[in-house]
């Protein structure tokens, strides 16, 4: 059931290098402050040092207690301190206010701050008007890469897509172009690139600066990875607000995976402690499920249950010597396989008890209507029943958000009424949130000029194709709009559905939304790669008013084998969904391709809006 | 080849000596030798000359000529020297000139004459003057080493580093040393003086007597003392004529030579080599020069003219009016070779291929001599080693011929060292020419290393040759021909005389895009020369914009610098720009500057978001950002003040800001808000409780829960709930209060405007069946099958959906069809299908 790879796919490079490099760089850094010291680790930061470095290598390394970066006043009695550190002025204040304190109480310590993955200036800035720059000495922590699974490279920034979808700060842009640099150097430099969004063409301009300082040394490396293709969060926003229905996306909706692990709470397990699980490649059973629609998975894990089952009946029968045999060398397996399937089927009952209290059909009904652009009035008005009922602020704004988007915008009497019903029923603090949305353009209210767009399409018809290109330009640049109909259209985003979409067996990419919606990242990569270029793409780029942010960047070079080039680096600048995962992982297998993901962070639709809320 | 050795003099039984002519040099001197002060530089460097009319107290007003000339006697430079009285001059490894003057202040020159800095030995000096000094070089660079009027000594080990250190005092000493030299002995330097017949030793920490080994009596003074180039051995030349020979720790006594002449000598040298067969030493006399060794002989040259000895790693320079030469001992490879009668492998081979060019049998007997023996490798190496040596191409060509065609009778002789010594012969006999002038030796070569001569040549403005040699030695262009490049750019800039388009346009067209050249290095030189337009011209040429920011924020291009950071990318490199800024312009235009700069402004905003939130105020007033502003003031309401009276007033200034940003609705939200926190203020003084901070519909809520239900029903009108709302919020809250009665009295009190499914849903939460079925009868069609289904009657609802012959009701109704009871009702449903069908 869960496909194999073609057999021709290529190999994936080895990406467990990055770990290794992150914690001899981390070793080397907690070496130059010899001695006992104890470890200040920001909350964010937890999760990925776990998975770089565990206690017992800190301990090796002299670390003598841990504590978390948070604003309870400090007990530690060491003589040094050591604070690993994202660059954040809140951070700063925080060191600052413990040195401070201590310089106070006439206590002389050794302070030692490790950035991750970098420094900023801002920082040093602060530590030196807080007094104190030079009480402490700062180090950077080069760590911008944590391999969460095989195919899978987080740089675990998750404010990346506020600072820079929001506020218009550019600074994580040199950590990518870095981190890619890093990839570059280790696996050969990438012969074809492409990308789409203003963030995008940044990230690769100042790579490949990056690449023409370094001296020659690496350039006659091997390309092991083909092509890379950038992507801004912000041309496709309707995929990660969608509610997610495979499996993987939907354990993120339902208990959030957290750094490639999860917390199954009691619900769960069936008992009353929680678990924290690694979910990913080696999880052989978790392997099979990942990509599958929800629908599937409850068969598949009786199917498997079954053949389990079978497996340990075979113990039946079998004399002292195959009894050995099987105890020794399958029992162990079966009864790791055993415990996975437990989890996952309790994971499964936990999600489908959840879901049915609130009402998942309808929601999913709605959404689904929202993308193909029908009943927008009954879709509306369960938007606002669902705000009525208090249902969930996180969920309601999601909804509002994708009605704005599929919708270009809200008609100006729902902007006002949805925002007010809101406001009533979770608080008048959301106005903040409102003016974030609606600055990142995902709730906005249709422009007066919209009443244009019928003129226009009116007009569109009458003359060339030519001059209507450039009407529609001069009114795109009035305001940007996401042009998401049209868009669906050119792409043919919702597939035409001849009876029931067969979920188990999947056509197109459209599999991971019920069938009901080809995610927009997804295909414009698909289009790309087929075409290796833009051509042909020029009224999609126009409509996603991005014309001179989509590029690519061609190397001729001939040492990139036929391997090489069937494997491709999708680079997600602010975040993407495992839905989005799943579909590129179903079209590389039926492609022949392998996708590697490399993201700012995972996302979903929730993490969206909280981090536009206020 | 028996003229070949014919200036070879043995010394002793087992070295010879060769003393050959580098350049003969044809300099046209104004004054004779003896009459000025000399400085050679070691390592074939330059030689500086100057004039010295302090000592003969002749015509003081006339200022004497410093002339710096190559080792073959190419004039460098010539300044009439302006500064006081000179004492000393002497070369740095960096081959700058440091002139010591009397009053202790130290001059530093390059080798063009061009003054580079100063410094001072010290306040003591001043009074005293400075008697002698020494320039001496460790391996830890050049140090100068004075003796004061007041007899003491101070020095300096590292002039690049500089720390004086001032040696403790001579006890008892009232003249002047006959002689001193300075030792470097445990990587320290130290002194060595002579007064009369002791000698003492100074550290920074004491003075001690020391008395040399096995010294010949009825010494009554030392006249003369030498270090060798190593500073493993010294040499004493006492006033019995004696030469005392030993090791520099003074431990040790090599041997012991009387010369028979008591004159003190002008000059005394060492000259060796490393692993020398014989320790010797060159004196020189007015017209005399003498080799000593451990040997009853001494070796003795004639001197036509004055002479001036330099001492070598390998041997002596010696260089007069007219000649310039090398002596030294003939080294192994060679002796071996050339030796009369010599029987070693190399000379065998060098006459087989003389005698192979002859075309004559011979050859083959001399090479089978050698390699009956199996020595043809010996051989080979020999000659290629012996070829280094040679001074003559010619030699050198016959040698290595020699080297090649021994080659030929090897199976597996590696190639490299025979390549490496042609390149290295190549580059030598380039820099030794007459016009470069600098005679170095293989071994000198090799120790100075060929990235040092490399920056001898750029020193010397030999920037073409120094890239031809790059080029020829294939040397990584990054450590090679770009650095000279980039030397060349420095000193191009400075050339005043050319405008600032040509020397950019010059310089951009031999560098281009050179892989490790610095154009913004090449800037700051051109803007230490006072070209800040140039260098704002070579920035444009800087392809990192990282590298531009610093040198255009030295130059005062602030706005310039902040348009580079930011093309750059590098917000650190924006924030640097931006700080500097902030100092540097009064407030309103530095938010000028920021308004025409988006990505900056973001940038200040979110420090000042964090750090100085005044400041951020500033700034959208500055912009007229009404709509932010008012934003910024309700971010204030839940931040900064805890009063209700200060929220409000925060409220009420964004609410404003709102009106003035045309932002009605926001204004209107802000207003309402105003009115609930007042209001929940005065439900928690009435009522006790928590209201603050709750939305709307939570205030309304916790009033029914709390049984208020008329307060809750006047703030619905207050702020015009829709009915909608109300109904749910209502319904929601009886529902939790199981109050069924006061919930179906509420029913009925009107047509419900969300209809009766959400009451069969809310009860059915509640898991109060009973209560849901009475709403459920209620349900408008459409959703009746939906409310009988919740409610648990599937057989109803079957009748339902037949009923309205609706498919999808029909299915739906059919998937609740799970209980064992449900089978007829499936059936039935099934037959309608059926009947559905045929029609």
């Amino acid at each position: 059931m869960a496909f194999p790879h073609r057999p021709d796919a290529p190999e994936l490079p080895d990406f467990s290098m990055l770990k290794r490099l992150a914690r001899d760089q981390l070793i080397y850094l907690l070496e130059q402050l010899p001695g006992k010291k104890d470890l200040f680790i920001e909350a964010d930061l937890m999760s990925p040092l776990d998975r770089i470095a565990s206690v017992s290598i800190l301990k090796q390394h002299e670390v003598d207690k841990l504590y978390k970066v948070e604003s309870k006043p400090v007990l530690s009695s060491s003589e040094q301190l050591c604070f690993l550190v994202r660059p954040r002025i809140k951070n700063m204040r925080y060191i600052a206010n413990l040195v401070n304190t201590d310089k106070l109480a006439g206590r002389t310590r050794k302070y030692k701050v490790i950035f991750s993955p970098q420094k900023f200036y801002a920082c040093e800035m602060v530590l030196e008007e807080e007094g104190i720059y030079g009480d402490v000495s700062c180090d950077e922590w080069a760590f911008s890469l944590l391999p969460l699974d095989v195919d899978l490279l987080s740089m675990e920034l998750p404010e990346f897509f506020r600072d820079y979808f929001l506020e218009g700060d550019q600074r994580w842009i040199n950590t990518v172009a870095h981190a890619l640099h890093l990839l570059s150097t280790l696996y050969g430099s990438f012969p074809n690139c492409y990308g789409l969004g203003r963030c995008a063409k940044m990230s690769h301009e100042l790579w490949r600066t990056l690449e023409e300082e370094e001296d020659g040394e690496t350039k006659g490396r091997k390309a092991e990875i083909g092509h890379i293709f950038f992507l801004d969060r912000d041309m496709d926003f309707v995929t990660a607000l969608c509610s997610q229905v495979v499996y993987e996306g939907l354990v993120d909706d339902t208990f959030r995976i957290k750094c490639g692990s999860v917390d199954f709470g009691p619900e769960v397990m069936s008992s009353d402690r929680s678990l924290k699980v690694l979910l990913n490649a080696e999880d052989k059973v978790f392997n099979e499920i990942r990509n599958e629609h929800f629908s599937n998975v409850f068969g598949f894990l009786s199917q498997k249950a079954r053949n389990l089952q079978a497996q340990y009946d075979r113990r039946r029968g079998m004399d002292i010597k195959q009894m050995k045999n099987f105890v020794s060398q399958e029992l162990k397996g079966l009864k790791q396989e055993h415990r996975l399937l437990s989890l996952h089927i309790g994971a499964c009952e936990s999600i489908m008890k959840k879901k049915t209290k609130q009402d998942f059909q309808e929601l999913i009904k709605t959404e689904h209507a929202l993308l193909e652009g029908f009943n927008i009035r009954e879709s509306t008005s369960y938007i606002e029943e669902h705000i009525d009922r208090q249902v969930s602020p996180i969920e309601s704004l999601r909804l509002m958000c994708l009605l704005s988007i599929t919708e270009n915008g809200l008609i100006p009497k729902d902007y006002r009424s949805l925002k007010t019903q809101y406001l009533q029923s979770y608080g008048p603090e959301h106005l903040l949130t409102f003016s974030n949305l609606r600055r990142a353009g995902l709730l906005t209210e249709q422009a007066p000029g919209d009443a244009l767009t019928a003129m226009e399409s009116k007009v569109s018809k009458l003359v060339t194709d030519k001059a209507a290109g450039k009407i529609t330009d001069a009114f795109s640049s009035l305001a940007k709009r996401s042009n998401f109909r049209a868009i669906s259209k050119k792409l043919n985003l919702i597939p035409r559905v001849d009876g029931e979409y067969d979920l188990k067996v999947p056509r197109d990419m459209a599999y991971v939304f019920s069938g009901a919606y080809v995610p927009l990242s997804c295909r414009i990569i698909e289009q790309v790669l087929e075409r290796r270029s833009w051509q042909g793409l020029d009224e999609v780029v126009r409509l996603l008013t991005c014309s001179e942010f989509a590029f690519t960047d061609i190397t001729k070079e001939d040492k990139a084998s036929s391997e090489s080039l069937r494997l491709i680096l999708v680079v997600f600048l602010g975040g993407c969904t495992f839905s989005e995962l799943s579909a590129l992982r179903f079209l590389g297998r039926e492609k022949g391709y392998r996708f590697i993901f490399l993201t700012t962070a995972m996302t979903n639709s929730a993490r969206l809006m909280e981090a536009m809320s206020e | 080849m028996d003229c070949y050795t014919a200036n070879w003099n043995p010394l002793g039984d087992s070295a010879f000596y060769r003393k050959y002519e580098l350049y003969s040099v044809d300099w046209d001197l104004k004054e004779d030798l003896r009459d000025c002060l000399v400085a050679a530089a070691p390592y074939g460097g330059p030689i500086a000359l100057l004039r010295t009319p302090w000592r003969k107290e002749k015509a003081p007003s006339v200022r004497p000529v410093l002339e710096i000339y190559s080792a073959s006697g190419m004039p460098l430079a010539s300044f009439l020297w302006k500064s006081g009285p000179v004492v000393s001059l002497g070369w740095s490894a960096e081959e700058e000139l440091l002139c010591v003057q009397e009053d202790g202040a130290v001059l530093v020159y390059g080798l063009h004459g061009d003054f580079r800095r100063h410094f001072s030995m010290g306040n003591e000096v001043l009074q005293n003057r400075v008697l002698d000094a020494r320039i001496f070089h460790t391996e830890f660079g050049s140090g100068v080493a004075i003796l004061t009027g007041a007899h003491r000594f101070t020095l300096s080990a590292n002039v690049g580093d500089l720390k004086l250190r001032r040696m403790p005092e001579v006890p008892g000493l009232q003249n002047v040393p006959s002689c001193w030299t300075i030792l470097c002995q445990e990587r320290a330097a130290h002194i060595l003086l002579a007064v009369g017949p002791d000698l003492y030793l100074l550290d920074h920490a004491a003075c001690s007597a020391v008395t040399p080994p096995g010294l010949a009596p009825g010494v009554s003074s030392f006249l003369q003392m030498a270090v060798s180039f190593t500073y493993r051995h010294l040499a004493l030349f006492t006033d019995t004529g004696h030469i005392w020979m030993g090791t520099a720790s003074l431990k040790e006594k090599l041997c012991e030579f009387n010369c028979n002449i008591r004159a003190p000598p002008k000059q005394m040298v060492w000259c060796s080599r490393p692993r020398s067969k014989e320790r010797a030493v060159v004196v020189a006399w007015e017209r005399r020069l003498m080799v000593v060794g451990d040997a009853p002989e001494s070796i003795q040259f004639v001197l036509d003219e004055d002479s001036y000895l330099v001492p070598e790693l390998d041997g002596v320079r010696i260089f007069s009016r007219s000649s310039h030469e090398f002596l030294h001992e003939v080294p192994v490879a060679s002796e071996e070779i050339f030796k009369i009668a010599s029987m070693a492998p190399g000379a065998l081979l060098l006459e087989a291929q003389k005698e192979y060019e002859k075309e004559s049998q011979k050859a083959d007997e001399y090479l089978r001599e050698i390699q009956e023996l199996g020595q043809l490798p010996q051989a080979v190496q020999q000659c290629i080693e012996a070829a280094g040596h040679e001074h003559c191409p010619d030699m050198q060509k016959s040698l290595l011929r020699a080297a090649s065609f021994g080659k030929c009778f090897l199976d597996r002789f590696p190639p490299d060292s025979f390549v490496r010594m042609c390149q290295d012969l190549r580059v030598l006999n380039a820099v030794r020419d007459y016009h470069i002038g600098i005679p170095l030796t293989y071994s000198q070569y090799k120790q100075l290393t060929i990235q040092v001569l490399l920056d001898r040549l750029v020193l010397r403005r030999l920037y073409p040759l120094a890239i031809q040699i790059c080029e020829y030695l294939r040397l990584p262009e990054v450590q090679g021909v770009s650095r000279i490049l980039a030397h060349w750019a420095c000193y191009k800039v400075q050339q005043k005389d050319v405008s600032d388009e040509d020397v950019a346009r010059a310089i951009n067209q031999k560098l281009g895009d050179t892989p490790g050249v610095s154009y913004s290095d090449i800037a700051a030189r051109a803007y230490g020369c006072g070209r800040t337009e140039l260098a704002i011209k070579l920035l444009e040429y800087e392809p990192r914009s990282g590298e531009q920011v610093p040198l255009l924020l030295k130059m005062k291009r602030s706005k310039l610098a902040l348009n580079k950071a930011i093309e750059s990318g590098d917000t650190d490199l924006v924030f640097t720009v931006l700080l500097h800024l902030k100092n540097e312009l009064n407030r309103g235009d530095f938010f000028m500057t920021l308004r025409n700069q988006p990505i900056a402004l973001s940038l200040y905003r979110q420090y000042c978001k964090h750090q100085e939130l005044e400041t951020l105020k500033d700034l959208y007033n500055q912009d007229d950002n009404h709509q932010e502003l008012g934003s910024f003031h309700i971010r204030a309401s839940y931040a900064a003040e805890e009063r209700i009276e200060g929220r409000v007033a925060a409220l009420q200034t964004a609410a404003d800001a709102f009106y003035k940003a045309k932002n009605e609705f926001a204004a209107k939200a802000t207003e309402d808000q105003m009115r609930l926190l007042r209001l929940q203020r005065r439900l928690e003084d009435e009522l006790g409780g928590q209201f603050l901070d709750l939305s709307l519909h939570d205030t309304v809520t916790t009033l029914i829960l709390g049984g208020q239900n008329k307060r809750a029903e006047q703030l619905a009108r207050d702020f015009r709930i829709p009915d909608k709302r109300l109904w749910w919020l209502k319904l929601t809250a009886l529902a939790d209060l199981e109050e069924w009665e006061e919930l179906e009295k509420f029913s009925k009190s009107k047509k419900s405007p969300i209809g009766y499914l959400p009451f069969v849903e809310i009860c059915m939460k509640q898991h109060n069946k009973y209560e849901a079925k009475k709403y459920a009868s209620r349900v408008g069609p459409e959703q009746k099958v939906k409310a009988l289904l919740l409610v648990g009657d599937v057989a109803q609802a079957a009748d339902v959906a037949i009923e309205h012959r609706n498919e999808a009701e029909l299915s739906l109704v059919l998937s609740h069809c799970t209980g064992a009871t449900d089978g007829p009702t499936a059936d039935k449903i099934q037959r309608a299908r059926a009947q559905a069908q045929k029609k």
